[in-house]
């Protein structure tokens, strides 16, 4: 990542936030509602800061809400970038960089995702334990500046086991069932085919989707620690009888809206 | 100029030549061209001059469309495609498929010579792909999507079509033609695989192996186009037995394998 990319959108954003901020959230597929329960409420559209690019996939807003959240100060992003819309790594990953810059020690990641492990079900959440990068792609790619982080970022632990044990915690308390386990990216934007899903089981994926590894990769890299929260809202292919459909995805993202927002809710006061 | 009006474009000069309704697409893989001799009352349409065609520059591809009578079928045959290790984009790679759905058709076959990966398969027979694994590393419809050929995020659960594989099976039952089903896995390339890479292959569940195929699937699947896909094993790429495989062995196994190729896919034509 070019460091005058990152300090003229940090630059920018800064206008609009004069205080330190402690925990990011990026909100995936159909969890964008969350934001609206931020208090003290500061929107900056994505289309006002340099360098990020627009969001084109629909039931995303596009914006960083910034404000007051269970007592503590976040950021979250309605909106995400994806790999399948064209964008290079760089951009996908920008917002973390950013949120680095505004103070952010923890990023909540989100994101909607196929059960490949049958014995989940749509509408389940499933905390990530780990994942596998089969995006073909890595966003730390190119000449490393080591002012920013190091060339050979460790991914052990990339998942914060304190943050894991604190959603666990949360989980307990709201009586909310939380699958476990290892999210796989691909590229997309297709769905996979049966016969990529057996792979994917195979290889140790529990859920599939298309986002959240770079961002991973980027908040690792600049030493944040990361919870991960997949919304599993369809099985993935071959594993029902009946062909997948985005509609199906935001409907499920929309019933898990309620049990979603109560747990990041108690997340984020307990981190 | 963006992809609708490049298709567009190309779809107007074809139909300047031809614009009668047609049937199938084909697509023919490497060293499956003679198919091409096999159809009747053909108008042959060079690729380089139709506008926005890339040319294919791979020996044993000839780079032309054919337009013709297959069995009492209207075909538009493509004799020579792109492959990804020539470099193309991934949409260049595909134009094809998205010319000949704008040109109407909704039915496709696509067929390539890929390595035999099953130990049960045979060099010289064929394979009816039932589904695919795509280790390109890329993907076609990365990019802005245009909702006008398709959605942004399409279905794969039956990529090859149900009803043509039932077709194809009992056409190669009453031709006494032996077929394999299988798992296609598509590959970069343009180097043959090693010993190492087929053993994971054929742990992660293929059955043949190839460079092509899967970016004109997942885009004809994208147009909701019904397909059917047919492997010539050319090779037997299983690792513990692995020889010495070259383009030369590649193009010797699908001539072996013409004849059968050849009155299998006539008979689809003629079934479908």
């Amino acid at each position: 990542m070019d460091i005058k990319i990152v300090d003229e959108s940090l630059s920018c954003i800064k206008k609009y936030v004069n205080e330190k901020i402690d925990i990011g959230v990026i909100l995936g597929s159909g969890l964008g509602d969350l934001a609206d329960k931020i208090q003290n409420k500061i929107i900056v559209k994505y289309e006002d800061i340099p360098n990020i690019p627009k969001s084109t996939v629909k039931g995303h807003k596009g914006q960083f809400v910034i404000g007051d959240f269970m007592g503590k100060k976040v950021i979250m992003m309605q909106g995400r970038f994806h790999y399948y819309e064209g964008y290079s790594m760089d951009r996908i990953t920008l917002p973390v960089y950013i949120m680095k810059g505004l103070g952010v020690s923890s990023l909540i990641v989100t994101n909607a995702a196929g059960g490949v492990n049958t014995s989940f079900n749509p509408g389940d959440l499933m905390i990530i334990k780990d994942s596998i990068n089969m995006s073909f792609d890595n966003p730390l790619f190119g000449k490393n500046d080591e002012k920013i982080g190091p060339r050979f970022p460790d991914m052990l632990g990339a998942y914060s086991k304190k943050l894991i044990d604190i959603a666990l915690k949360a989980s307990h308390k709201l009586n909310i069932k939380l699958q476990q386990g290892i999210y796989y990216i691909t590229t997309g934007p297709c769905y996979e085919t049966p016969a990529e899903i057996k792979m994917i089981r195979f290889l140790g994926g529990d859920a599939v989707g298309m986002s959240t590894v770079p961002e991973v990769i980027a908040a690792r890299y600049l030493n944040l620690e990361v919870l991960g929260i997949s919304c599993i809202t369809n099985m993935a292919a071959g594993i029902l009888p009946k062909p997948l459909n985005h509609k199906e995805v935001i409907e499920t993202s929309n019933k898990v809206k309620d049990k979603f927002t109560s747990l990041i809710e108690n997340i984020i006061a307990l981190i | 100029m963006n992809l609708l009006d490049r298709i567009e474009k190309a779809k107007k000069y074809i139909n300047g030549i031809y614009d009668e309704n047609i049937d199938l697409a084909i697509i023919l893989g490497t060293g499956l061209g003679d198919l091409a001799e096999t159809i009747e009352n053909q108008i042959k349409i060079s690729y380089k001059d139709i506008p926005e065609f890339p040319v294919s520059t791979v020996s044993g591809h000839k780079g032309e469309l054919i337009i013709g009578d297959l069995r009492g079928k209207r075909v538009l045959a493509f004799n020579g495609r792109f492959h990804y290790y020539e470099g193309y984009s991934m949409e260049t790679v595909t134009f094809g498929v998205r010319t000949a759905k704008a040109l109407g058709l909704d039915k496709i076959i696509v067929t390539n010579a890929a390595g035999g990966m099953n130990p049960s398969y045979h060099a010289g027979e064929l394979m009816i792909i039932t589904d695919h694994i795509n280790l390109l590393g890329d993907n076609p419809l990365i990019g802005k999507n245009y909702e006008e050929l398709g959605p942004r995020f399409p279905d794969m659960s039956q990529a090859y079509s149900r009803d043509l594989i039932a077709i194809a099976e009992k056409a190669a039952l009453d031709l006494s033609i032996h077929v394999n089903k299988g798992v296609y896995v598509s590959v970069a390339g343009p180097n043959f695989e090693t010993p190492a890479e087929l053993r994971m292959l054929r742990m992660i569940g293929a059955d043949a192996v190839g460079m092509s195929t899967v970016p004109e699937v997942i885009v004809a699947n994208h147009m909701g186009m019904k397909v059917l896909g047919i492997s010539c094993i050319t090779d037997m790429a299983v690792a513990a037995t692995l020889e010495p495989v070259s383009h030369e062995i590649v193009l010797a196994n699908a001539n072996r394998a013409k004849n059968n190729f050849l009155s299998l896919v006539t008979e689809i034509a003629d079934r479908i």
